[in-house]
């Protein structure tokens, strides 16, 4: 299966903050999930593939074609739903599309029209009146009308109401149902990912911690609960993260066999991707 | 594409486009009455740059309103260049508007004098120098630093402008060369300035991250 994307080395530095060594694929259709917590380096991440912001150094190729020499033709096939905001407020959706489609040489406005149609948004409708919600299927509505092959969103999710998010993660199912398509979609909602994500990408202090397949890594990690007294220098070093109280402790592993064998009394539970991010984070740790 | 972008600058300022319009047109009328031994060319001058630059500030306004939306706008096909383009083409069809308001008003007032190309070169000139600098500095520094140096020109414009007019006519260019070698020239150098400034402001907008 051929890579949609293909991101390898990509550093960039800010004063307080940079991107370390990035590299991370997405194959032919694969939802990739981008997790991290806020200022992980998500969002720059997907400035530097959208061009937005300069990369100090790496690569980034779409369909096989080096986004810097290919950026113009490389745009045309990808769908882009940033976070709140990216509208301006006082026009129209009408007229906000009449400046977005322009730029795409194969839009649709068949498309556009039923998604619009789907999504009950009436287009002479002024973008400051409408809600978040509208604002993300609006959005997703100028992502997914020019044939688009990639879709990059960035935190779609945030701030949706749970009908709405469910609503958006059908649009999704459909998209990757056409067939050669890709998402990377990056949030700190992981619970959205649980249900639609193939792979789960995640990031930390502007490093990638893992890149896995969503069965295999929720397969890899177990919650442990049991007595603290089970715990010694050398089960300890078995979790990724531990928290104990006074009636036991709570722990995150993927050495789940050698922990069976280690503590015998102990309740063994599966993880979600949250609890994953969260044990890989430096900061989990106890 | 560019055609699209420079609509785009008038959409997200149409509020202000039609009051700019009018003002453009009552701005000469208005030089005429209050100051009728000034020459028309100076109450054009002044229409030009008091139109181009409001409507150029409500847009950088919106731009600095909304950063996102011209974010997304990167994010397209859309190249940079073209969207940097964009922003001079806008200048220049302000331009124009405003020499077709002129015209109609020199119609109706004879008095604010003939239209000439010569005064349409001048003026474009003028304007080309001031938008050269200005475009890249704004590119440069963002909306919030450059807007004192608008207020600068749009301050000082009416006072300097008639010293520089004395001067003007104390050298008079035309009795150098014919008139109409004159406009073309001054045409010709304008061009060759608007498209440095472009090229500049292109290789800094490249350049620039986004938020």
């Amino acid at each position: 299966m051929k890579n949609i994307l293909e991101v390898s080395g990509l550093n960039k530095s800010y004063k307080d903050f940079s991107l370390s060594d990035v590299n991370f694929t997405i194959p032919e259709g694969c939802i990739a999930g981008y997790i991290g917590v806020n200022g992980a380096g998500k969002t720059t991440t997907l400035r530097s593939i959208l061009g937005l912001t300069k990369k100090t150094s790496g690569s980034i190729k779409l369909f096989g074609l080096e986004m810097e020499r290919h950026e113009h033709e490389l745009k045309n096939r990808i769908g882009i739903v940033l976070d709140d905001g990216c509208f301006y407020d006082e026009l129209t959706m009408s007229e906000m599309k009449n400046i977005i489609a322009p730029a795409y040489t194969s839009w649709s406005e068949q498309d556009y029209m039923n998604y619009l149609s789907r999504f009950s948004l009436n287009p002479k409708q002024k973008i400051s009146t409408l809600s978040k919600g509208m604002r993300i299927k609006f959005a997703l509505a100028l992502a997914l009308s020019h044939k688009a092959e990639l879709l990059i969103m960035d935190e779609p999710t945030s701030g949706l109401d749970p009908l709405i998010r469910s609503q958006l993660l059908d649009i999704l199912t459909d998209y990757m149902n056409e067939g050669g398509k890709g998402v990377l979609f990056s949030t700190h909602i992981t619970s959205d990912l649980d249900k639609i994500a193939d792979t789960i990408i995640m990031i930390n202090n502007g490093k990638i911690v893992f890149q896995e397949v969503k069965d295999a890594l929720l397969d890899s990690f177990r919650i442990v609960k049991g007595d603290t007294k089970a715990l010694n220098e050398d089960t300890r070093k078995l979790f990724l993260s531990l928290t104990e109280t006074q009636f036991g402790f709570t722990g995150i592993t993927n050495h789940t066999l050698e922990v069976q064998n280690c503590m015998p009394n102990i309740v063994i539970e599966k993880s979600t991707i949250e609890d994953i991010m969260l044990a890989n984070i430096n900061g989990g740790k106890e | 594409m560019l055609f699209h972008l420079i609509k785009k600058d008038f959409l997200i300022v149409k509020k202000y486009a039609f009051l700019m319009l009018l003002v453009s047109i009552l701005i000469p009328l208005f030089v005429l009455t209050v100051t009728p031994e000034l020459p028309g060319s100076v109450s054009f001058f002044i229409s030009e740059i008091f139109s181009i630059f409001m409507l150029l500030q409500f847009v950088s306004m919106k731009e600095y309103q909304y950063p996102k939306a011209t974010s997304l706008l990167c994010a397209t096909p859309y190249r940079r260049s073209t969207i940097v383009a964009s922003k001079y083409g806008f200048c220049m069809f302000i331009f124009l508007v405003c020499c077709l308001t002129y015209l109609i008003d020199s119609f109706f007032f004879p008095d604010l004098g003939r239209f000439s190309l010569e005064m349409i070169s001048i003026t474009f000139l003028s304007i080309s120098l001031v938008i050269g600098i200005y475009l890249p500095i704004q590119y440069k520094l963002g909306y919030e630093k450059t807007r004192f140096f608008f207020i600068i020109i749009i301050m000082v414009t009416p006072f300097l402008l008639p010293q520089i007019i004395q001067f003007n006519d104390g050298i008079d260019m035309t009795s150098l060369v014919p008139s109409v070698m004159f406009s073309l020239i001054a045409l010709f150098s304008s061009l060759i300035f608007l498209l440095l400034s472009i090229y500049i402001s292109v290789k800094i907008y490249n350049h620039k991250d986004l938020v």
